[in-house]
């Protein structure tokens, strides 16, 4: 044994413990290079913590963020006024040209009305042209539209959830089917994805067409249907299908959060309540 | 409780889907072949052994020679589909697994049929060789004018669609 073995032996016995403590940190060195270049290891140790700074980045968007939005929305509002009109147009623009055309064409019934004299004449006319008499007409004015069958079906397949009618006609079901089927066709054909069939023109009666996001409704009219009608008949709808729509919670309420499974109206319970909205209606 | 269920029928031009339809529906057939433009809708209720009862609206869709160019908005909320093709001619099953494909990218999850049609004016023997060159998968061979396995396929479908 020379000189240098023994200086080893003495280095093992003195520095044991700084060798572990060395050992121990090399160990943790290569854990922690295995860590940082494994993207999955990497991954299960940061993501909780990107997810934890996430969550309080989301919770504190509008304290923080918020304010600055609101701020440069206005601005964008103040400074570039005819891109966000441009923007709102189409559907603002359908909306209000929708209302002035109604709100025109009722003035324009009002005046109608008002000038009598003019009436008789238009009357006299009629008359002349179409070979009616002068009381036909006139009763035909007087005449009231009337409500003879109520459909409200399913947008997308055509399928009839329910119906409310004065006289059994030809199959509600297959009926249902083929307007939805004209329905699609006039909408697809005139690619017009916001617009939609209104109304429908036969000899005797009319189809009055009232769509909403899953359902639409059918409403067959006789007699003359002018637009106080149209209007009176609206509000009956939109009143029915609100009712419809508290009927059912599960289409304006995600499930999740109720408690207890809510159920949806049976065909029955929608059925009396068409009848009752409908039925003895004058519109 | 009744169901409603809409089926549509797709396939080429005159491969007798009308005909299958009137074949099931009103059990009759006839020679004279009328186009149908847009689409055309029957009903039948469908009724099983438990007492429950299927209503099922067919929608019979006007032929076209690409099943791409069908309307979308015809397919919306459809519960079950079949595709037919005529067992006589090549050109309304050629190209049938594109055809397929097509439809189960604007139908995805919709259960669909697959039926050849016109089986009565093949010979067996010939129809099954034509099938195996083709290589063409199928679930009924069918034919309108005498009925053959008609009622079958539409069961099958009614079937399909009742615990849906």
């Amino acid at each position: 044994m020379d000189e240098k073995d023994r200086l080893e032996i003495i280095k093992d016995i003195l520095f044991t413990d700084d060798r572990e403590y060395i050992e121990k940190i090399s160990e943790r060195i290569a854990l922690l290079e295995k860590t940082v270049n494994e993207k999955e290891r990497l991954s299960s140790k940061v993501d909780p913590i990107i997810e934890n700074q996430l969550e309080e980045f989301t919770k504190s968007i509008p304290t923080t963020l918020g304010p600055t939005i609101t701020e440069t929305l206005r601005e964008q509002i103040r400074t570039q006024r005819d891109e966000v009109v441009d923007a709102l147009f189409p559907i603002l623009g359908k909306m209000i040209k929708k209302y002035i055309a109604q709100e025109m064409k009722a003035l324009s019934e009002k005046i109608d009305s008002q000038f009598d004299f003019i009436s008789k004449w238009k009357i006299r006319l009629k008359a002349l042209f179409s070979g009616k008499k002068k009381k036909e007409l006139l009763l035909q004015q007087l005449a009231s539209a009337k409500i003879e069958q109520v459909l409200l079906i399913e947008k997308d397949s055509g399928i009839l959830k329910a119906s409310y009618s004065k006289t059994k006609t030809i199959d509600e079901e297959m009926v249902s089917g083929m307007l939805t089927a004209i329905k699609s066709f006039v909408e697809d054909a005139f690619n017009q994805q916001n617009q939609s069939l209104e109304l429908i023109e036969y000899e005797l009666y009319q189809i009055h067409l009232q769509s909403f996001v899953t359902h639409y409704m059918a409403v067959v009219i006789s007699g003359p249907y002018g637009l106080k009608s149209k209007n009176r008949l609206q509000d009956l709808i939109f009143d029915f299908y609100n009712r419809y729509m508290a009927m059912n919670v599960d289409l304006v309420v995600d499930f999740p959060v109720l408690e207890k499974k809510t159920k949806k109206a049976d065909k029955r319970t929608i059925e009396r309540e068409l009848a009752s909205s409908f039925g003895n209606a004058k519109i | 409780m009744q169901k409603s269920k809409k089926i549509v029928i797709l396939g080429h031009f005159g491969v007798g889907k009308t005909s299958l339809i009137r074949r099931f529906v009103k059990n009759s057939f006839s020679d004279k072949y009328k186009v149908t433009i847009g689409v055309h809708i029957s009903k039948k209720v469908v009724g099983f052994g438990s007492g429950e009862t299927i209503s099922m609206i067919l929608w019979d869709l006007e032929g076209t020679d690409d099943i791409r160019m069908i309307r979308n908005p015809y397919l919306l909320g459809t519960h079950g589909a079949f595709f037919v093709f005529d067992v006589n001619r090549p050109s309304t099953f050629q190209n049938i697994q594109e055809d397929l494909a097509v439809l189960s990218k604007k139908m995805p999850e919709v259960p669909l049929l697959i039926i050849g049609n016109k089986v009565d004016l093949v010979n067996q023997d010939d129809l099954n060789i034509l099938l195996k060159e083709n290589d063409i998968s199928f679930d009924f061979l069918t034919s309108a004018k005498t009925g053959e396995w008609v009622e079958d396929a539409f069961l099958q479908m009614a079937t399909l669609l009742k615990d849906a």
